[in-house]
Formats: C-alpha cells, sequence, structure tokens
C-alpha cells in the first residue's frame, strides 16, 4: 500500500505542464530516433543529454525526458526493422526476422501493430515490475557496506562480459580501457594529478558525457560510410493502420511470455535489452515453431522480441536507481547525467528524493499509453521520416552533437576529446569490442575505487574485509559461475560457429 | 592480425599505466592511496592484452580507397570545426561543416548547399535563441 501512495504522488509529479510535456517530447523524439537506420536508445539519450543541460532541466524532469527518449527509442526500433530490413538498433535485430518477410507479405500494417501492442505490454510489464521491486531492493541495498559495493562493481563488469559480449577478454578489456580512462583527473582523496600528462584541461579528468556522445554518435558517422544497403528493397504502401482484433489476437501469448523473459534479462547488471530480445525470440521459437513458420512472418516471431526488449529496457532501470549500478548501456547513459546533476542514484536516493524516483515511473506509465498512441494510430509519420536522405541527416547529428557539448563548456578542448572518443569507439566497434564497458568502467571507476579505499581504511589496510560480510561473499560466488558459465558457453560458441563471421554491433 | 596489434598497444598501455601509477604517492589516514588501485587495474588488463594476443579473433574488413578517404576528411572537418568555431564565429563555420559533411556522404553540391544553408540558421536559432547557448556570431579576429 505504501507503493501505491509513493505512486500517487508520482503521478503529481508526472502530471504537471512541464513534465508532461517533456514526456510527450521524449516520446516524440525517441521514437524518430530508434526508427532511424543506425541510431538507438544509446545516440538518442547521448545526443539529448546536452539539451536538457541547456535547458537547465531539474534532474527530475530531465530523467523524466530521456526516459521517454529511452522508451521511445526502444519502440521506434522496430519501424526500420520491419519497413526496411534494416534494425534501427541492436535490440531491435530479432524483429528484422519475421517483421520484414510479413512486410514482403503486404502485411507491413500488421507487423507494425503487432509490434506496437508487443511493445506495450512489454513495457508496462517492466513498469510494473519497476514499481514493485525496486523499493524492495532499494530497502536490502541500505545494509550494502563499502566493502559490499566494490564486490557489486566487480559483479556487473563480470557479468557484461560474461553475457554481452561476443568475446569475452574483448569486452573485459573494454571495461579495464573504461576504468583506465576514468582515473584521469585529479585523485578525490589525496588530489594527486594522476594521467594528466602535464595538461591543465585534463586535471578534471574526462567528462563521462563528452566521452559518451564521442563514442557514440561520432563514431556512427563513420560507422555510417561503410554501411551498404543491400538486398532489402523498402516497403512502400503501409495500408490500413488501425488493427483488427484478429490481427492482434496472435501476438498476445508470445507477447506475455516475451514480456517475462526480457525482464529478467533486463535486471541483471550488464546485459540489457539485446539480450532480453534474443532470449524472447529464441524461447518463443523453441515454444511456437511447430510448423516451421518462424523466419518467414510468423507474428509470433515479431511480439516476442519486441516484448521483450521492451520489458528489458524497464527491467534495466531496476539496477540503475536502487544500486546506481546500470544494467544496459542507455542506463549508464543516463547515471552519466544524473551524476552530473549531482543526483547519486542508489538506495538513498529512493529515501532521500522519493520524488525523483516515483515522478520517473509514473511518468514511464504515461510515456507507455502516449507511445501506443504514437506507435498505432501516427504510425505513418514515422514511417515516412525513413525516406529522409543520410546527407541531410548525418551532418544534423554531428551538429547537435557539437553544440551539445559546446553548451557544457564552451571550450573547443572538449569538442577535439569528442572527435578522439569518436574514432576510439569507432575502431573499438571495427574490433568488435562493446562500447557499453567503457562507458561504465569510465562512469564507475571513481566509485569502485572510492568504495575500495573506504573499505581498506575501515579496515586499516587490511584486504581480508573484502570479503567478510556475506553480502560481498554471496556477490562474489555470483560473479564465479556467471564467469565459469559465460567461459563454458564461449568454449562452446567457439566450436559450433566457424570463424569468419563478422557482426557490427550497434549498441544498445 | 588486428586482434594481434590491439593487443600489444593496449599491453604496452598497461604496463606504461602500471609503473607510471608508482610515482603517485600516499597521504596520510588513506592506507591505499593514489597507486594502488591503478596498479591493481594494470594487471588484469595486461593478462587479458595478453589473452587477446594469443587468441584473436578473425580480423574485421577494414575499409580502404574512397571509403577509407572519406572517412578521414570527415574526422578533419570535425577536428577544423572543433578548432576553428570560436575564431570563425557559428555561421560560417557551421555552413561549412555542413556543406563538407553532406558532400562527403555522397551528394550533389547543390543539395549539400541547401542542406547548409537550411541548417546553419534553423541549428542558431535553435540553440541560441530558443535555448540560450550563446554561440559565437561574428569571426573574431
Amino acid at each position: 500500500m505504501e507503493t501505491l501512495t509513493f505512486l500517487a504522488a508520482g503521478f503529481q509529479v508526472a502530471l504537471t505542464p512541464t513534465n508532461l510535456a517533456l514526456a510527450l517530447f521524449g516520446c516524440f523524439a525517441g521514437t524518430i530516433i530508434g526508427s532511424l537506420p543506425g541510431l538507438g536508445p544509446v545516440n538518442g539519450v547521448a545526443i539529448l543529454i546536452p539539451l536538457a543541460f541547456s535547458l537547465r532541466l531539474d534532474p527530475t524532469s530531465a530523467l523524466i525526458m530521456l526516459s521517454a527518449v529511452y522508451y521511445g527509442a526502444m519502440y521506434g526500433g522496430r519501424i526500420s526493422s520491419i519497413m526496411l530490413n534494416i534494425p534501427g538498433d541492436e535490440p531491435a535485430i530479432m524483429t528484422t526476422l519475421d517483421g520484414y518477410p510479413m512486410a514482403r507479405k503486404g502485411k507491413a500494417a500488421e507487423a507494425l501493430a503487432i509490434s506496437g501492442v508487443a511493445s506495450f505490454i512489454g513495457a508496462t510489464f517492466a513498469t510494473v515490475g519497476l514499481t514493485l521491486f525496486a523499493p524492495l531492493l532499494a530497502k536490502a541495498a541500505i545494509y550494502f557496506g563499502p566493502a559490499d559495493y566494490f564486490a557489486l562493481y566487480v559483479l556487473a563488469f563480470a557479468t557484461i562480459g560474461g553475457i554481452s559480449g561476443a568475446n569475452p577478454i574483448k569486452t573485459l578489456l573494454a571495461a579495464c580501457l573504461g576504468l583506465m580512462i576514468g582515473t584521469v583527473g585529479l585523485d578525490p582523496a589525496t588530489g594527486t594529478a594522476r594521467y594528466t600528462l602535464g595538461s591543465f584541461n585534463l586535471y578534471d579528468g574526462f567528462d563521462p558525457i563528452v566521452a559518451i556522445v564521442g563514442l557514440f554518435a561520432i563514431s556512427e558517422v563513420l560507422i555510417l560510410f561503410e554501411m551498404h544497403v543491400a538486398g532489402s528493397e523498402p516497403i512502400k504502401r503501409l495500408g490500413r493502420v488501425i488493427p483488427r482484433w484478429s490481427d492482434l489476437k496472435p501476438g498476445f501469448g508470445a507477447s506475455l511470455r516475451g514480456s517475462v523473459v526480457g525482464f529478467i534479462a533486463g535486471i541483471l547488471p550488464g546485459a540489457g535489452a539485446s539480450l532480453g530480445a534474443v532470449m524472447s525470440y529464441s524461447v518463443e521459437k523453441r515454444i511456437s515453431n511447430k510448423d516451421d513458420t518462424f523466419g518467414k512472418g510468423d507474428p509470433r516471431g515479431v511480439a516476442a522480441p519486441e516484448a521483450g526488449n521492451n520489458a528489458a529496457s524497464g527491467g534495466a532501470l531496476i539496477p540503475m536507481l536502487t544500486l546506481g549500478v546500470p544494467g544496459s548501456g542507455t542506463t549508464a547513459v543516463m547515471l552519466a547525467m544524473l551524476v552530473s546533476l549531482n543526483i547519486q542514484p542508489g538506495p538513498l536516493l529512493f529515501q532521500n528524493q522519493p520524488e525523483i524516483v516515483w515522478g520517473l515511473i509514473a511518468s514511464l506509465y504515461i510515456a507507455n499509453f502516449v507511445l501506443l498512441a504514437l506507435n498505432i494510430p501516427m504510425i505513418g509519420i514515422f514511417t515516412r521520416i525513413l525516406s529522409l536522405p543520410q546527407w541531410s541527416l548525418m551532418p544534423f547529428v554531428v551538429m547537435v552533437s557539437f553544440l551539445g557539448i559546446y553548451s557544457i563548456s564552451h571550450s573547443s578542448f572538449d569538442l577535439l576529446v569528442m572527435v578522439g572518443f569518436g574514432l576510439l569507439g569507432y575502431l573499438l566497434r571495427k574490433l568488435d569490442v562493446s562500447l557499453v564497458p567503457v562507458v561504465l568502467g569510465l562512469l564507475l571507476g571513481a566509485d569502485m575505487e572510492n568504495n575500495l579505499r573506504r573499505a581498506l581504511s575501515i579496515s586499516d589496510g587490511s584486504f581480508a574485509i573484502l570479503v567478510q560480510s556475506p553480502i560481498s561473499i554471496g556477490l562474489y560466488i555470483v560473479t564465479i559461475l556467471l564467469l565459469a558459465t559465460a567461459a563454458v558457453m564461449s568454449l562452446r560458441d567457439r566450436k559450433r560457429r566457424p570463424a569468419g563471421s563478422e557482426v557490427h554491433t550497434l549498441e544498445e | 592480425m588486428s586482434d594481434r596489434i590491439a593487443g600489444l598497444l593496449f599491453l604496452a598501455l598497461s604496463i606504461w599505466y602500471g609503473m607510471t601509477a608508482g610515482n603517485y604517492e600516499a597521504g596520510f589516514g588513506d592506507p591505499l592511496g593514489p597507486a594502488a588501485f591503478p596498479r591493481i587495474l594494470a594487471v588484469p588488463a595486461a593478462l587479458l592484452s595478453l589473452g587477446l594476443i594469443l587468441r584473436p579473433d578473425p580480423d574485421p574488413t577494414w575499409s580502404r580507397g574512397v571509403i577509407l578517404g572519406r572517412q578521414v576528411a570527415t574526422i578533419a572537418v570535425l577536428i577544423a570545426y572543433a578548432l576553428l568555431l570560436d575564431p570563425l564565429g557559428f555561421p560560417i563555420a557551421t555552413f561549412a561543416a555542413v556543406l563538407l559533411l553532406a558532400k562527403l556522404i555522397g551528394t550533389s553540391w547543390l543539395k549539400a548547399g541547401a542542406a547548409a544553408i537550411i541548417m546553419a540558421p534553423l541549428l542558431f536559432v535553435l540553440f541560441d535563441v530558443l535555448l540560450g547557448l550563446p554561440l559565437p556570431l561574428s569571426p573574431s579576429i
């Protein structure tokens, strides 16, 4: 019941005109960004963070806008998957498998409607889950000491390395790289300048937001030159956009199953929406593919991954809000923004600033209904945006990134740093190294180090404190189990899949 | 091969990173000091780089020829924009940058010019007028 009281208070925050307008704008912008090939939620949120700064939004409103963009991009990702056979972002890859074949059969409108409803079911399921579980986890997290937090960070990095990456070595290396970049600057405890190479510009360290915009938005521009749109003709005709009940019916069971699977995948730190989509699709295929219709335009194959990736993106908010450890790339970016606004997510956030958390949760309920409306009756607007040519779109994205960063510091040094991170991001993506752990490392490095140092000053320098509490022991056991599972799985994968298959990953 | 080179570079970085950390001195009441965390971090980083050198993935297809040229040119445009935004002022710098970027993506000069002539004022109004971000208007010489 306590939850309902908080939620009611949250709706009061969410329904103020500013916040409502920001949620509407976020849903609209997010759907557009998600539907553009190559631009996903991470890029969308990264590009819009500077906008939140220059609008001087308070943390609650900024978080509401960015979460609406996040949810919107998850909805929008399916549009180019179905219409062009190009996933708008990584989680939407699974949607191309059955979505594009459906569109080829002249059922584009049905595919969009089914996936829209599936997205709604998944996202709503996850938002309800967030409402119920987040306060519980926040209560438990109060008991976490510095040593336990250190263990939690280790777990987060291990999960990313174990689950999300194609090659666990590369993912863990990426996390190390992020942590290294995070140590640049003045050491907060002693004031020692570390790795600044004598440059005063680096005394504050690298601003995570500059790094993120560079890694995702600028690297995307370089990747764009290599993308060839071959073998798939865009679907032009849409037909009737308001679906009949009989069109939607086959997707419901799949959506519900996909929601559950996706939500669980989303909660795991570091796993995120792509895993949610992949797992939901494969579970659904195992259950429903009796007549071998999957991959040929089966509506259930459209519904399951869409419900899965939307449920996962809601689930990923749980560890970010309650523990301060993001569950996906996009939530990592949102964490960066909150930290820049002097808000530290974690259990204390629920105690001290409940209006932020509950205002956000209430906005997500509202955003879901807005997105359902945008994505079914008004879908025509977004399918038309797909025909915008790249030569007008790409410069726009670049300029918005530059101006956004310029608005933070007015320094051309930061702009150069951003271009540098863009090049780094491009090279890492070419080498199939996931960018999410780099961002997580950069973001969490300082906290990880501080917790380690705090734990050791409590114990007066004895490392034994790291494994003395039951919480940290439990977390380390989970870490070892996850790493072991990942090692076994990657060995099996290596045997099954012959070398030479190259995948460009677009981060979710 | 690409992975091996990346691994070697990263190994060198980890060694340099760990060695440099040795110069940072500990403060009072802080048993760990500023050097310990980087040193601890350098160990798994170096081991993982060795792992990458020993077990590399197959090479990605690196771009070459025209595409590589366009990518290099794009980076040059971006760096130039970062350096010239203040000296040239926003309208001129942005017009030039959008024109060149649109051209590099592959369109005619006419369309690229149209994009630039629409986008530069649009962005100025959006950021300077609506969002209140002061942008340098005229060249400062």
